[in-house]
């Protein structure tokens, strides 16, 4: 290889990595650009089927969208507006809470040392209500810089957007001429695949999410449950964590059911909703869209999430899934070519 | 007043509102609006956009990439996996055995690559090298998708004629094989 195509190479690795090191640095400008990258991702798709064909069919297309997301919306909309309610409630039962959970764990730590003979000196009862509290009184202090970054996410994502959707098949095209010719072919089919799965990764999530949301709060309002729709929406952020997600969020189902006196709310009946939401989940909407999106093996599933979510949180957990399946493209991509050689 | 009032005001000899066509081209073309890179006459000249209108070659120049190589720069080399189809602008392009030897050495306007377009996992049978500067115009799997998407019928179109390419190559190796096989009958039977 010459040597200014190695200059060549050396500097779009460069580029490449400084704009990493400032999109770490700078996450006020990046997270948004980030997130209305994932937005621009998700809707492209559809955009380009309301926009080919007829006007009739347009019509057609962009009438069918629309009704899809107003399903999908107004339900989320209506499920995080009472979920305040719920959640204004639940802090309202806290001191109580606290008290029954205590009366239990004093029964069980009695029940505990008659049949082993061992004192329990632990009282993870207070240790785990203190932390809920600071971790509320700290989100109550952190509101009003929240309102703050929520109103420059209102400014800054919808132009991000508008850019995204006018100049991204010029911008790709330019960025593209940057890349040494050597890598080139590579380089652009592994980034139009990352794009096109990472984007329909993240539409499945969306709604297989909203799916099991909706059911979970359905079947709670059905049988009277209390807090359905902070309930649902545990439920679909959980479930964002494959396996072991519908387990976590069955927990604080379980615990509002064994800690409530009152004779309407039935653990049994709560389980079933949950069983049949899950079921509904796992045979029905997982392998119509997320599997097919997605082919990696269970176990490397489990620690890919457990790893996102440790270094990027709720964000992590999500963008992980894709990022590992555009690595196991990129290893078989270069295996095969060291196998070819 | 009208066109034909004024033209009989003036006489039938006078020019002097006449639309200047080289003029407006040449400010056209001053413009900073003037895309300078238009590759529309280009393709209006090669076979395979015969069946191609004006609108659809503008559409498909949206979706190349231009790629520019040194003299002897190596453009993809022998199992390599393919995915683009190319167009030679400007330069020359020598296709080459494993072993360095020269198959062909194709000029401007001429193209390579199509069945990476077609074949899924296709490895480069051969090797390419730029014989001198070249400018190359690529089009890639993962835009022939996304021209399927948007726009379908000149995404079928050019599939279609990448194929019709194909296939004329296939009859053609066929017909090689077969002048191939006869000789070496003869030979066997002289033998």
């Amino acid at each position: 290889m010459k040597k200014n195509q190695m200059v060549k190479i050396y500097l779009f690795f460069a580029v490449l990595i400084s704009a990493l090191v400032f999109m770490v640095y700078f996450p006020r400008l990046t997270l948004p650009l980030g997130f209305s990258y994932i937005l621009y991702l998700m809707i492209n798709p559809l955009t380009s089927k309301v926009l080919r064909g007829n006007n009739q069919q347009r019509i057609i297309y962009s009438l069918f969208f629309t009704a899809c997301a107003c399903l999908l919306v107004i339900p989320l909309v209506a499920t995080l507006y009472n979920a305040e309610t719920d959640f204004k409630q639940l802090l309202k039962h806290i001191p109580e809470l606290r008290v029954k959970l205590q009366f239990k764990y004093i029964q069980f730590r009695e029940l505990f040392l008659d049949k082993t003979g061992v004192k329990l000196s632990l009282d993870p009862v207070t240790y785990i209500m203190r932390n809920v509290e600071s971790q509320g009184a700290n989100l109550l202090s952190s509101i009003p810089s929240l309102v703050s970054s929520v109103l420059e996410w209102m400014l800054l994502v919808p132009l991000f957007l508008y850019f995204f959707f006018k100049e991204s098949k010029t911008l790709k095209i330019k960025f593209m001429e940057f890349i040494p010719n050597s890598i080139f072919e590579k380089t652009y089919v592994l980034f139009s695949q990352f794009n096109t799965k990472f984007g329909e990764y993240i539409i499945a999530k969306f709604i297989e999410a909203t799916i099991l949301g909706s059911l979970v709060t359905l079947g709670l309002m059905l049988v009277g449950f209390p807090y359905p729709f902070i309930l649902g929406i545990i439920a679909g952020v959980t479930n964002i964590l494959p396996y072991v997600g519908p387990i976590i969020g069955f927990i604080p189902a379980l615990a509002v059911a064994l800690l409530s006196q009152n004779p309407d709310v039935s653990l049994v009946s709560v389980s079933i909703i949950y069983l049949i939401a899950n079921a509904v989940d796992m045979v029905l909407v997982f392998p119509l869209l997320v599997s097919k999106i997605v082919n990696l093996h269970p176990i490397l599933v489990v620690v890919s999430v457990l790893a996102g979510g440790q270094i990027g949180g709720a964000v992590g957990m999500i963008v992980v899934i894709p990022m590992v399946a555009f690595i196991q493209l990129l290893f078989k991509e270069i295996y095969q070519d060291l196998n070819a050689q | 007043m009208s066109y034909e009032e004024r033209k009989k005001e003036l006489g039938p000899d006078d020019n002097s509102e006449r639309l200047n066509i080289n003029l407006l081209r040449y400010m056209w073309e001053a413009s900073p609006l003037y895309f300078k890179e238009s590759y529309h006459t280009y393709f209006r000249n090669l076979s395979i956009f015969k069946s191609f209108s004006d609108n659809d070659i503008r559409i498909f120049t949206t979706y190349l990439h231009r790629r520019e190589f040194e003299a002897n720069e190596l453009i993809f080399k022998y199992g390599d996996s393919g995915y683009g189809f190319y167009f030679i602008h400007s330069g020359s392009v020598s296709i080459q055995e494993p072993n360095g030897e020269e198959i062909v050495n194709l000029g401007e306007k001429n193209f390579f690559g199509e069945l990476a377009l077609l074949e899924e996992g296709h490895r480069r049978p051969a090797t390419a090298v730029a014989s001198g500067p070249t400018v190359l115009l690529g089009v890639f799997k993962p835009d022939i998708d996304k021209m399927l998407e948007s726009h379908p019928v000149l995404g079928a179109k050019f599939i279609h004629e990448a194929a019709m390419i194909l296939a004329s190559k296939v009859g053609y190796m066929t017909k090689e094989i077969m002048t191939l096989r006869r000789k070496i009958e003869l030979l066997e039977k002289k033998n």
